[in-house]
């Protein structure tokens, strides 16, 4: 917040100006007053221009990276690649406060990006987004107060660092929290638009009751989510997303108005559950107060839920090309998750926003309550979750919360249902995420578990819904959302309505990733981003988030963690509704979620909390079951660990089940399950094995429907990704999303990729691309992940190859065959521990990216990667975000690593602590932040970008929600392996340092002849030498006895006889 | 000492009340008994032999522990002669065995417990200190056969390794009253000897400093002849180097010891001295010779050179 007062002025206007032209009137209002600019509108453009031309200056990449530990900097700088590249998730974001605007629900939302975003288009919407977010984390300074700035600042730093990121997701988060109690209100509006604007409305509720800032993120963010889903939902709904997705933002704004209701209930859902986890862990009071946050998250998810089930039927679309679907709908729910944190952060941004807000508001007032620690986790978590979840929903990724969230989404998104699972997940997520949080802040781990067990409530929820829905595949999905809704927290249907924040937010990414699955796949991405966003939005995001961990943990997380906080507050469980348990878990996440840091940490900070509640776990899964899938994210989460595996948890279940089975496919249920006992690990076991029980029917779900795409991805996933399964969460996302991918573009299995990508490369092409783009650049990290650029590169490929797919495919592959070299013996192991590095690295990069994207944007990045993929899809801006993504995947992923060595705990700590701890493994974010200093340059830069396009790409990859659900839940193993990935680094120094370390290498010194010997009896004159006798009883002498018998020498009873004064050197020849 | 200890203390007249004889134990000296007592008995007038002093206080070593009669070690008593070496200021103790021994310079005093010969040329007399090659490198490279080591009566040597003093003391007694030593020893238990060692002798200034850093006793060292450096750290060639760049004139010589496992212990000894060799040229130390210490020490080498030789090369 204030930290930069040292800023010049002129930026101060610049903010300032932005910061009206956004509509966050109050952020300016409290910006104006700290900081005494005089307003001038100036240089609004300049701000954006600014943060362009710094995107676009090749230093920005190096500038996040080693911004990334700061939010600011970092954020910036990712969020400008981001946006520039990823412009996807700006545009995402700028498409869903565009969506906004023409929702009108929050019109307001407009405000975050404003029209222009918003027409700008996803590009420039996106910048402006991002700008936007950078800006406010820079203004967070100024706004500081405001949850916001720590949000954005904290979003920035996410999209950025994963960990900044998380924060922002998580003040997103918490935003969309506090929309769920608008929610409810949309919820009575009912459509998802309808629960939309009514989030939008509930946001501003939110935010007026909530704090100015959380309520100005959140009511921005929701505003913008709220907008942007609407409209995307709408526009997906009408166009369909795949028509829409041409620009992949649009699309999955689009995607997310066509599926609008699924989409948008799906991406606010998403978005919501970070919100409301954000909300719930920033705004513990406010989340808890507003319960709604729980309830808006739930709400959301309901909305989203509601939505999808509206939308669904558009969702269904994307389902259909589930593993498409599943992808785009990873990439939408990426972007739909970015567009959720985008959208959250417009929501922020555009306090005003509203309904849109809503959603996003309660993300970002979760983030804002994060403020610190835990919104940054929270939101983080909440964006990466949201991310994660979408991803995760859509690659898988997010690993946590995507493998959940993923496979629900997937399954649900292979039903629209997933977009609303998703969404709801995500709410759950996010919820949970908060609870997480705070969780986080106690242990990440507990969080995770809580988060997992929200989380998996969520992503149970929106697993099981979405399984049962998806079983049927699509139909499950709507079921699962109708499930989840109701699963959920009956009273996201309710709440839904309400949860039209949420909705908006798990609508936004639902709706994205809504329509990603209309519009392909990519709709059932979405649909499961979006879903996620929804319920498997939700969970999605959760998971993805988990599967981010941070991110999806926090979405996912957020959600579980609220589950869990719920339950852990007790009340929460209650709760369950997701909602009230998200809301509950999220002040709990909140209060963890500082600890858990952000995405982790949300996820983590469920887990934790599930930990620490555990009970939230269990409670995660009463409250669950609507929440089940809460509770299953919650396992997932505990299982996961970090947040992807809560999210994942659900998802990762899956995952792990597909882990434990070897291939992800495997997962199915039973396997999920184990993966989330991986995942849950400790706490986890428990939130798991509720998880693991919705996770196993979102498994068997996604067996059956996402399978069946999935199948593809999964076969593909598991073959590559059974290892990739390891990373689980974010193998899985990547894995699934590669398998999506490669699948689409290769397998067979990857129908559902295949679906995505022609649906991603069509419409959705866009989220596709942006899935792809994630997903490469999640590959590209994995197999780079340790090398960024490769990351990057990869990612620009991919982006470049609109192919997303063919990215995604490329990525994927590389992204599985890393993980699955690697991974495949980590597999085993990573099962247990992820992955180590693929995975891990995978799924942290997924999860992290998708974490630290939607960290780091969280709010904005989400929808700017949202909206990035979008754009990158249109632009391969994606490329870019991938790269950035991938770099911050890569970052992510080393946090990941960290976490998942940490793991649970850590992941969960990571993410919160993330930033905070950023050391601490546990925040991917900050992890890989730190660590990935270098790779975050990279990856930092991209990583908003990248990050969202990680998350998406890895979500889309995963996007194969089963497969990604399984590589969810591997790669959230491998998250929480993410140490793994480290290790992976110094395996490969070890290798090459296999030389002892020698000081004279005798093969390079040249001995003269005569100095050959060394010995007496070499020695000139030595025959009859005074030391000869001494020289008959050492030379047979060694080491001890050799000291013995020079001792005794020493003493003077040595006689040698006579001396003689021969001069017996040997002279060098110089003489 | 203290009471009821009484090792062998017993014999010896006056032993008794010192705690620790004139200057620690050193490193290695394990059998040193403490206290022998004078051995009345044994100190000849008449002028050769060794005397143990009791007063000295450091019992010397035992192996023989109470020569009884006159026959010490060196064929004790009269029979010893004393023949100066190739080496100025180092002399030979011709005799039943024959020992290296130096001019003891603080007459009466043992430094470590070493056999002293007493001669009375005439009117004056002389005492000579055993110096033990099996404890000294530079008594194993006077007795190895090294062409020169540079260190004679009047000049200043820099030792870097000074350690407890025991070679510094026979340096000193080479060098003279007119020479001097600049000890210098990094360790504050063996600097404890060794200021010990220096209060006895006005010609060594003991310096307690890292070698490695020069200009920490740059103030206290003024240009000397000849560097022996004893220092085994890996990098002692750069020791040598850096303390003859601040302190040794032009033309100085240096000398020295090479430990080949202080320096890698997994190379061959031979690689390791030629190794260092080629890095002493780098330095604008010119080696001149090489020379095993062996049986006296195990993969030790002695390298003699000079330091800036004059252009025209006094070949």
């Amino acid at each position: 917040m204030a930290a930069q007062k040292s800023v010049p002025s002129d930026l101060y206007k610049c903010v300032y100006s932005f910061l009206l032209e956004n509509k966050f009137t109050k952020v300016a209002q409290q910006f104006m007053k700290q900081t005494k600019v005089n307003p001038q509108d100036q240089n609004e453009e300049s701000l954006v221009n600014i943060y362009n031309f710094w995107v676009k200056s090749p230093e920005a990449k190096k500038r996040k990276a080693p911004v990334n530990a700061e939010a600011t900097n970092g954020p910036s700088a990712k969020k400008a690649k981001t946006s520039p590249e990823s412009s996807s998730s700006e545009e995402s974001s700028s498409e869903d406060e565009k969506a906004a605007a023409a929702k009108p629900t929050k019109a307001a939302p407009a405000a975050k990006t404003v029209p222009a975003k918003a027409k700008a288009a996803s590009s420039s919407s996106e910048d402006s987004s991002d700008s936007e977010e950078e800006k406010a984390p820079p203004k967070p300074a100024a706004k500081a107060p405001v949850k916001q700035p720590p949000a954005a600042a904290a979003g920035s730093t996410r999209k950025k660092d994963s960990s900044s990121s998380s924060e922002e997701s998580d003040s997103e988060d918490e935003q969309p929290a506090k929309a769920p109690a608008p929610k409810p209100k949309a919820g009575a509006a009912t459509t998802p638009k309808a629960a939309v604007p009514t989030k939008g409305a509930a946001q501003k509720k939110q935010e007026s009751s909530s704090s100015e800032d959380s309520s100005s993120d959140s009511e921005d963010e929701k505003s913008t989510k709220a907008p942007v889903k609407p409209a995307p939902v709408k526009k997906a709904a009408a166009p369909t997303p795949a028509a829409a997705e041409s620009s992949s933002e649009e699309s999955s704004s689009e995607d997310e108005a066509p599926a609008s209701k699924k989409p948008k209930a799906g991406v606010y859902s998403a978005v919501p559950p970070p919100a409301s986890i954000q909300k719930a862990p920033a705004a513990p009071a406010a989340s808890k107060a507003k319960d709604s946050d729980s309830s808006d998250s739930s709400d959301d998810s309901s909305d989203e839920d509601e939505k999808k089930a509206a939308a669904k039927p558009a969702p269904v679309k994307a389902t259909k090309a589930k593993p498409a679907v599943s992808k785009p709908a990873a990439k939408k729910q990426e972007s739909s998750s970015e567009s959720s944190d985008s959208s959250s952060d417009e929501e922020e941004k555009k306090p005003a926003a509203k309904v849109t807000p809503a959603k996003g508001a309660p993300v970002k007032p979760a983030p804002a309550k994060a403020a610190p620690a835990k919104e940054d986790s929270d939101e983080d978590s909440s964006s990466s979750e949201e991310e994660e979840v979408k991803k995760p929903a859509a690659k898988v990724t997010p690993a946590k919360a995507m493998p959940a969230k993923t496979t629900p989404a997937k399954k649900d998104e292979s039903s629209s249902s997933d977009s609303e699972s998703s969404s709801e997940d995500e709410a759950p997520a996010k919820p949970k995420t908060a609870a997480p949080a705070p969780a986080a802040a106690a242990s990440k781990v507990p969080a995770k578990a809580a988060e997992t067990s929200s989380d998996s409530d969520d992503s149970s929820e929106d697993e099981e819904e979405p399984v049962k829905a998806k079983p049927a595949a699509k139909t499950v999905t709507p079921a699962s959302k109708s499930a989840a809704p109701v699963a959920k927290p009956a009273a996201k249907p309710a709440a839904k309505p309400a949860a039209a924040a949420e909705s908006s937010s798990d609508s936004d990414s639902s709706s994205e990733d809504e329509e990603p699955a209309k519009v392909a796949k990519t709709a059932t991405p979405a649909s499961k981003p979006a879903t996620p966003a929804a319920k498997t939005a939700a969970k999605t995001a959760a998971k993805p988030a988990a599967a981010a961990e941070s991110s999806s943990d926090s979405d996912s997380s957020s959600e579980d963690e609220e589950p869990v906080k719920a339950k852990a507050t007790a009340a929460k469980p209650a709760t369950p509704a997701s909602e009230p348990a998200t809301p509950a878990a999220k002040p709990a996440a909140k209060p963890a979620a500082a600890a858990e840091s952000s995405s982790d940490s949300d996820s983590s900070s469920e887990d934790e909390e599930p930990v620490k509640a555990k009970a939230k776990a269990t409670a995660a899964k009463p409250a669950t079951p609507a929440s089940k899938p809460a509770t299953p994210a919650a396992k997932t989460a505990a299982a996961a660990e970090s947040s992807s595996d809560s999210d994942s948890s659900s998802e990762d279940e899956e995952p792990a089940k597909a882990k434990a089975t070897a291939a992800k496919p495997a997962t199915p249920a039973s396997k999920p399950v184990t993966p989330a006992a991986k995942p849950a690990t400790a706490a986890e076991s428990s939130s798991e094995s509720d998880s693991s029980s919705e996770d196993e029917e979102p498994v068997k779900a996604k067996p059956a429907v996402a399978k069946a795409a999935t199948p593809a991805s999964k076969s593909a996933t598991p073959a590559g990704k059974t290892a990739a399964a390891d990373s689980s969460s974010e193998s899985s996302s990547d894995d699934e999303e590669e398998p999506v991918k490669a699948k689409p573009t290769a397998a067979a299995a990857k129908p559902a990729t295949p679906a995505s990508k022609p649906v991603s490369s069509a419409a959705a092409e866009s989220s596709s691309d942006s899935d792809s783009s994630d997903s490469e650049d999640e590959p590209p990290k994995p197999a780079v992940k340790k090398q960024a650029p490769a990351a990057a590169k990869k990612p620009a490929a991919a982006n470049a190859t609109k192919a997303p797919a063919d990215s995604s495919d490329d990525s994927s592959s590389d992204e599985e065959e890393p993980k699955k070299a690697a991974p495949p013996s980590k597999p085993a192991a990573a099962a247990s521990s992820k992955k180590a590095e693929e995975s891990s690295s995978d799924s942290s990069d997924s999860s992290d990216s998708e974490t630290e994207t939607t960290p780091a944007k969280p709010v904005v990045t989400n929808g700017k990667t949202a909206t990035p993929k979008t754009a990158t899809t249109a632009v391969k801006a994606a490329a870019k975000p991938a790269e950035s993504s991938s770099s911050d995947s890569s970052s992510e992923e080393e946090e990941e690593a960290n976490k998942s060595t940490v793991k649970p705990a850590t992941p969960a700590k990571t993410t919160p602590a993330a930033k905070p701890k950023e050391s601490s493994s546990s925040s991917s974010d900050s992890s890989s932040d730190e660590e990935e200093a270098p790779r975050k340059a990279a990856t930092a830069p991209t990583t908003p970008t990248a990050n969202s396009t990680n998350g998406k790409r890895k979500r889309d990859e995963e996007s194969s929600e089963s497969e990604e659900e399984e590589e969810m839940e591997v790669k959230t193993p491998k998250n929480k392996k993410a140490p793994t990935t480290p290790q992976t680094f110094p395996k490969a120094n070890k290798k090459s340092t296999n030389v002892p370390f020698r000081r004279i290498v005798e093969e390079k010194v040249d001995v003269d002849p005569r100095l050959a010997d060394n010995s007496f009896d070499a020695k000139l004159g030595a025959n009859g030498d005074w030391g000869q006798k001494a020289n008959d009883v050492l030379r047979f002498t060694k080491g001890k006895s050799f000291r013995h018998e020079k001792t005794k020498k020493k003493r003077g009873s040595y006689r040698g006889g006579a001396i003689s004064t021969t001069i017996n050197s040997i002279k060098f020849d110089s003489d | 000492m203290r009471p009821g200890f009484s090792p062998r203390g017993d014999r010896g007249g006056r032993g008794g009340g010192r705690g620790r004889g004139g200057f620690g134990d050193r490193g290695g000296f394990g059998g040193r008994g403490g206290f022998r007592g004078g051995r009345g008995g044994f100190r000849s007038p008449d002028g050769g032999g060794f005397r143990g002093r009791g007063g000295g206080g450091r019992g010397t070593p035992r192996g023989r522990g109470g020569r009884g009669g006159g026959r010490g070690g060196f064929g004790g008593g009269k029979k010893v002669l004393i023949e100066p070496h190739r080496h100025e200021g180092v002399f030979i103790c011709r005799g039943k065995e024959d020992a290296l021994v130096t001019k003891n310079m603080v007459v009466g005093e043992s430094v470590y417990g070493e056999k002293r010969i007493s001669v009375e040329e005439g009117e004056t007399k002389i005492e000579y200190r055993a110096w033990n090659p099996f404890r000294s490198k530079l008594a194993a490279a006077i007795l190895g056969g090294v062409d020169q080591i540079h260190i004679k009566p009047g000049t200043k040597v820099m030792y870097l390794g000074a350690a407890s003093g025991t070679t510094v003391s026979h340096v000193s007694d080479i060098v003279g009253p007119e020479g001097l030593v600049y000890a210098v020893e990094f360790s504050h238990r063996s600097g404890r000897d060794l200021l010990n060692v220096a209060k006895k002798r006005t010609n060594i200034i003991p310096i307690i400093e890292d070698a490695r850093h020069p200009h920490k006793y740059r103030m206290l060292v003024g240009m000397v002849d000849v560097i022996f450096a004893d220092v085994a750290q890996p990098d002692q060639t750069r020791i040598v180097a850096l303390n003859a760049h601040n302190f040794l004139k032009n033309g100085g010589h240096f000398v020295i010891s090479i430990k080949a496992n202080c320096i890698d212990s997994t190379a061959a000894p031979e690689a390791v001295f030629a190794s260092e060799v080629k890095k002493m040229s780098v330095e604008n130390m010119k080696p001149q010779e090489q020379l095993t210490l062996e049986p006296y020490e195990r993969d030790h080498a002695v390298v003699v050179g000079i330091y800036r030789p004059p252009p025209k090369q006094k070949k």
